[in-house]
């Protein structure tokens, strides 16, 4: 009996190790990356986050705070913390359930089911827990201390324990909501059916999760609360649910919030149960199913529609691209997730003011202006973020034995794709939002720029990207090519409200417009000449982020 | 003619391949034997390209390969070992993208790789996702992608990989076929008995090394041995496979 309990403890680590590891897609890493040392990269850039809300604190001190502000700090923390779950929940969606492999592996071996689903229970919450705790770990120690109600000893002693009560309550109700959608969904539609609609379900939460985080109003003052035009919307907001909770646990219960205190504990309540309800039947309905699945899906006859786009070579690039874009899974989220916040931001700007005057036209230009730059940016950035990462490493050799033109021809292939799936849909866009509401000489004008914006930012991209995309290796941490991404993204957006303005200026002459966009076509132009001038001599491709040392290093310290 | 002389590949100062030479004609298959890690596959991506040769030299046609390495790639068809595929696309897709990357012409390829499909049996699963494809389904669709643009050179590391029986007659017809044809087939293989029957030429490797480079014939002659199992095992195998066996059952009998 007491060897039986030692043999499925030790199991139990073994599968809760794998599984938690399987986060990480290892295949798609270079030879030099560790994965524990990335999943350690992101919990220090979570606890960074948190050391960055506290520093503040720690040097300044703080006060007494006036409720409104003091919700609105309670409000940001418990709203953040239960996008950062959400979002790493959401990433993790494909380990969340048995799959093909589970069963294939794992079915011969003498493991129990009890043992298998505790340590995938066990590594699906280790992962949102870690990042609770790296993302609180500072502020979570130093704001609450703002957020005491009174002075009471009860009170001073409580607000450490409810505040991090209501974090981890707050996290797994999502964690809990999405694994009971997913869960449902698995359960309810037929197998073949969910696999395709599972997809557009972690999409779709996704850019829920991001929408609501950006686009969420603020109702953090009691009369905001209390605002009869406002209980509808406050129903359908968890992060204020959860800081009506906050109160609960912390003694500062205001009467707005009562409901929404309630309200959260049903929530978890009901997120839990439908979770518990989906993890317990995939196991018992889903496993059979998954093992009698024949070993060929046969997919439905399609039309194949392959034009060509100049050479053999571009039709190539570009349509390994589309497709790796639309059917990998991993590419297809991240992408999302780029884009899902550059949306989230475009709407936020072009979105009149609630309950403000109306915008007048030159405005609403500008703004529009502004939304269409920032798509096209994002949406460039987010393919080179994206291309950066391997789709099948050990199939790229396929690439390398086909190689029978230089570097120089991918490099314009690789060009060619950037422009027709990145540039092009968003000129699509633009001109289908823009010409019911401008005169179409502005149009022109701004489409203009936006294309040649386009081939800048394209040129800009490859300055640094001598690659094939999706076929190289994946070294995480060297070219922190994301937190670029961010900070510039955050550095520029005043700068880019300032180009929108000067844009609009620009348009309302043809001369002023012209020159505009010369401008902009040369320094492209330059760019272009640049990336000439510095192309390798050996004309090979590039499959590897870091050329192999000749001295291997053993890291045995 | 392929020709590889005397051929060294290191790995951080370990040698995998050494001093490896040997020709392989037109018209003629040779095979190239050696047990698990004995340098088969460096050799044969040494030929490919994919990787470098730490000194030595390949010539294909009597002109080094690295001196016009795009245009021995145009004339050059591979079977890796490993099935490796993009396994977002289809076996059509894949395909033409393989055709694609190879430059050839829009409408011949689309003639091969259908004809390629419908002769290898996958013409109804030619748009199903190559994940879905079973270990021989993708050997095939490898076989088409190394043959379509009609290569002169022939390189197959383990070809007959996850193939079936009626597959496997096929291919073994189809590889003396491209011989006869004037093709170079260079054919690695662990099945003895099929590279008995289609190979007119050994080499075998041994540690890295070669220790046999001849006819079938001539070796029989030479080792007084009947079969090529018989060859192989006193060249290439070290171990007493029978010992070791015994000593397998009784370690897990223990």
């Amino acid at each position: 009996m007491r060897r039986d309990w030692a043999i499925r403890k030790s199991q139990f680590f073994v599968l809760h190790r794998v599984f938690f590891m399987r986060v990480i897609d290892l295949e798609l890493m270079s030879a030099d990356a560790d994965p524990t040392r990335l999943i350690g990269q992101f919990a220090t850039i979570f606890a960074s986050i948190s050391l960055l809300f506290a520093l503040p604190i720690i040097l300044l001190g703080g006060g007494r705070m006036p409720m409104t502000a003091r919700w609105t700090a309670e409000h940001f923390f418990i709203e953040t913390t239960m996008t950062v779950v959400g979002l790493i929940a959401v990433l993790n969606w494909d380990s969340a359930f048995p799959d093909r492999r589970d069963v294939l592996v794992l079915a011969p071996l003498p493991v129990r089911a009890s043992t298998l689903f505790l340590a995938k229970i066990s590594a699906l919450f280790a992962a949102p827990c870690l990042a609770i705790i790296a993302f609180n770990i500072f502020s979570g120690l130093v704001w609450p201390w703002l957020f005491i109600s009174s002075s009471s000893a009860i009170d001073v002693l409580r607000v450490l324990p409810a505040y991090w009560i209501t974090i981890f309550v707050a996290g797994g109700f999502i964690l809990f909501a999405v694994l009971a959608v997913q869960g449902l969904a698995a359960n309810l539609l037929p197998r073949q059916i969910f696999l395709r609609v599972s997809a557009l379900l972690q999409a779709g939460a996704l850019c829920l999760m991001l929408s609501v985080y950006f686009l969420e109003p603020s109702l953090e003052s009691p009369a905001a609360l209390t605002a009869p035009q406002n209980q509808r919307l406050l129903g359908w907001l968890p992060s204020y649910w959860f800081l009506g909770l906050f109160q609960q646990l912390n003694g500062s219960m205001h009467p707005a919030l009562v409901p929404l205190a309630r309200r959260a504990w049903i929530g978890l309540a009901v997120s839990a149960v439908g979770a518990g309800a989906a993890l317990l039947l995939s196991y018992f309905r889903m496993l059979p199913k998954i093992v009698e699945q024949p070993d060929i899906l046969r997919g439905a006859r399609t039309v194949t529609w392959s034009p060509r786009f100049g050479n053999s070579l571009k039709s190539a690039i570009t349509f390994f691209s589309l497709r790796a874009l639309l059917r990998s899974r991993q590419h297809r989220m991240i992408l999302s997730f780029y884009l899902g916040i550059g949306l989230a931001i475009v709407l936020g700007y072009v979105k009149p003011p609630v309950g403000g005057p109306g915008s007048a036209k030159t405005g609403a230009s500008t703004a529009f202006l502004l939304a269409s730059i920032l798509m096209m940016i994002l949406t460039i950035l987010a393919i080179r973020v994206v291309a950066s990462i391997p789709i099948s490493l050990p199939a790229n050799w396929i690439i390398r034995v086909t190689q029978v033109r230089p570097a120089h021809h991918y490099q314009r292939a690789v060009r060619f794709s950037w422009l027709a799936l990145g540039v092009a849909p968003v000129l699509l866009i633009i001109a289908v939002s823009f010409l019911s509401a401008h005169p179409w000489q502005q149009v022109l004008g701004h489409l203009v720029t936006m294309l040649f914006l386009g081939i800048l930012l394209v040129e800009i991209c490859l300055y640094t990207f001598q690659k094939i995309p999706f076929t190289c290796s994946y070294l995480p941490g060297k070219a922190n090519i994301h937190f670029a991404f961010w900070a510039c993204l955050m550095f520029f957006i005043r700068l880019l409200r300032e180009g929108a303005n000067f844009e609009s200026r620009m348009l309302n002459h043809l001369p002023t417009c012209i020159l505009m966009i010369l401008f902009l076509a040369i320094v492209a132009a330059g760019l272009r000449w640049l990336a000439e001038v510095r192309k390798s001599p050996a004309d090979e491709l590039l499959f590897e982020a870091e050329i192999a040392a000749e001295i291997t290093v053993l890291k045995l310290t | 003619m392929l020709e590889l002389r005397n051929i060294h590949k290191r790995y951080s100062s370990i040698p995998a391949v050494e001093a490896v030479s040997f020709t392989a004609r037109a018209g003629e298959i040779t095979g190239y034997l050696g047990a698990n890690g004995s340098g088969k596959s460096t050799t044969m991506k040494m030929i490919t390209g994919l990787i470098a040769p730490s000194s030595g030299q390949i010539l294909f046609e009597g002109r080094p390969t690295a001196e016009d390495q795009m245009g021995f790639r145009q004339r050059m068809g591979y079977v890796p070992e490993e099935p490796h595929l993009y396994t977002h696309l289809s076996g059509m897709e894949y395909l033409v993208m393989v055709a694609q990357l190879r430059n050839m012409d829009a409408r011949s390829a689309s003639e091969r790789i259908h004809g390629l499909l419908r002769l290898f049996g996958l013409q109804g699963d030619r748009d199903v996702s190559l994940s879905s494809y079973s270990k021989g389904m993708r050997q095939k669709i490898l076989l088409s992608a190394a043959l379509m643009h009609n290569p002169d050179l022939i390189l197959l590391d383990e070809p007959f990989s996850g193939l079936d029986v009626g597959s496997s007659l096929i291919l073994r017809s189809l590889i003396e076929e491209l011989a006869r044809r004037g093709k170079v087939v260079l054919f690695s293989s662990h099945e003895l008995e099929t590279v008995e029957r289609i190979c007119s030429h050994i080499v075998i490797l041994h540690r890295g090394k070669i220790v046999a480079d001849d006819s079938i014939e001539r070796l029989r002659t030479l080792m007084a041995l009947p079969t090529l199992e018989g060859i192989f095992s006193q060249l290439a195998v070290e171990q007493d496979s029978v010992a070791i066996s015994r000593e397998i059952a009784d370690l897990i009998h223990a």
